[in-house]
């Protein structure tokens, strides 16, 4: 057991977002356990519009914490269909459940299959984090 | 690991070259490589990349007295440059970042001008428990960078007049300062000029790494994609208008009645505005009111917008001044 917990569902990006495919059908996006451990306490999130579309390896929002700026990188392209506001009001809730409550986007993918084939496994993004430090 | 380090003193002093030249420098540096930038800006308040620029700073002071507003890239609150300050930044690929190392070239810098230098919490270096150096950071897509002021002889009486809270009441998301008790590093070491700190930096970068340092030259920088981000940092837009809206709220007695004035802001411009008055001229607010929808919240275009009205000119400016000051 690792000191960062991993979902089995999401699929995982090197930039640390895992990206899944709820049970409601929705597709959403969020940081990891193992981001949110590293930012330390999330006080802001700027997070793009519903409809403006988000590109696979391209800034789409970004985080701020202990005077910290970092960059969110789409695991995935696609249409931004929901932004959780409750994140927005409540920054620091992705601290507290990155996997559930504290998601940060929705989106309507635009080629969902080949990009996820290309992210990491519950099993391989483990593998990656023990590279990590 | 770290194989090649380099440095790069900017000879300008105009914040928003400034900054422009550290993210072309953050976006060309190379793997295994270090840049220390080092560089001053003239009369400045730099605020955070999510901060409200009214509420953290008195803009309409600040650009009276010919003073500049800038929007960093990195996070945390408003600061105040002037040329007593110096600025440090640490820029490299994010596996290469190592924040300890980054640190102990300052405190090594302070260490060999007889400086005892103290870290407070993550970000801030201290010396008798006040504030000379506040650190923040910024992470993009493999690159990152680590960076500072150094206060060797600011104006702190200027420093107290931009760098205080609005009159106004204002509900605003975005990031709050915090209030520091600051120090000049001449108080500890008297006779230290930004010339000597820059010489000694530069020694303990090369000091710490191991490596002697490599120096960069403007000639082979990309004059239009500095221009390019110049230009963004300087626009209204960039400084103002970013998108976490606020509410304004003031009231003032004027002679002639009191006035209460209420602004929904959003990207910098006035979406939404309600003015009341006891005065007796009661045709005004409301046309007021009109006038200013869809204004900038800005001096300048709220000056030409009041001047459209039908009004005593002493009460428009009596009006501006509670808007802007």
């Amino acid at each position: 057991m690792g000191k960062y917990e991993v979902k089995l569902f999401p699929s995982y990006s090197e930039d640390n977002l895992w990206v899944r495919k709820m049970p409601d059908g929705s597709y959403k996006i969020g940081i990891t356990d193992f981001a949110q451990q590293q930012l330390g306490e999330v006080n802001y999130i700027d997070l793009p519009e519903e409809g403006d579309s988000i590109t696979k390896g391209e800034v789409f929002g970004s985080i701020e914490s202990s005077k910290a700026v970092s960059d969110l990188i789409a695991p995935v392209s696609g249409t931004v269909s929901e932004v959780n506001e409750e994140a927005i009001d409540d920054p620091a809730i992705t601290n507290r459940s990155c996997y559930d409550n504290g998601w940060l986007i929705a989106i309507e993918p635009d080629n969902w299959d080949a990009e996820v084939a290309e992210l990491m496994s519950a099993d391989a993004y483990k593998a990656f984090l023990e590279t990590q430090e | 690991m770290i194989t090649k380090i380099q440095t790069y003193i900017s000879q300008a002093v105009n914040p928003y070259h400034n900054l422009a030249v550290e993210q072309y420098l953050l976006e060309h540096v190379e793997k295994g490589c270090c840049i220390l930038y080092l560089w001053q800006n003239q009369r400045t308040v730099v605020i955070g990349s999510n901060q409200n620029a009214w509420k953290e700073c008195r803009v309409t002071a600040l650009e009276q007295d010919g003073g500049f507003l800038a929007r960093r890239l990195s996070g945390g609150g408003a600061v105040f440059h002037d040329l007593g300050n110096l600025n440090f930044t640490f820029l490299v690929r994010e596996e290469d970042y190592d924040l300890e190392r980054q640190l102990q070239v300052i405190g090594t810098a302070c260490r060999n001008l007889g400086i005892q230098v103290e870290k407070s919490g993550r970000n801030d270096l201290t010396v008798d428990g006040r504030k000379f150096s506040g650190n923040a950071f910024y992470h993009s897509n493999g690159y990152a960078y680590h960076h500072g002021t150094l206060l060797v002889q600011v104006d702190t009486e200027m420093m107290g007049k931009y760098l205080v809270p609005s009159k106004a009441k204002l509900e605003s998301k975005g990031v709050k300062s915090v209030k520091s008790r600051v120090i000049n590093l001449r108080e500890v070491a008297p006779g230290l000029t930004i010339d000597c700190l820059k010489k000694e930096l530069l020694s303990a970068f090369s000091q710490v790494y191991c490596l002697e340092p490599e120096s960069l030259s403007a000639d082979a920088f990309d004059e239009e994609i500095i221009e390019q981000y110049f230009r963004r940092n300087q626009s209204y837009e960039w400084k103002y208008g970013r998108k976490i809206p606020f509410t304004w709220e003031r009231d003032k007695r004027f002679p002639w009645g009191e006035v209460q004035i209420q602004c929904e802001v959003n990207q910098g411009i006035i979406e939404d505005i309600l003015i009341y008055t006891d005065a007796v001229d009661c045709e005004f607010p409301a046309a007021a009111a009109n006038v200013l929808q869809g204004c900038r919240f800005y001096r300048e275009d709220l000056e030409i917008r009041l001047a459209r009205l039908k009004m005593e000119e002493s009460m428009k400016r009596d009006i501006l001044e509670l808007l802007t000051e």
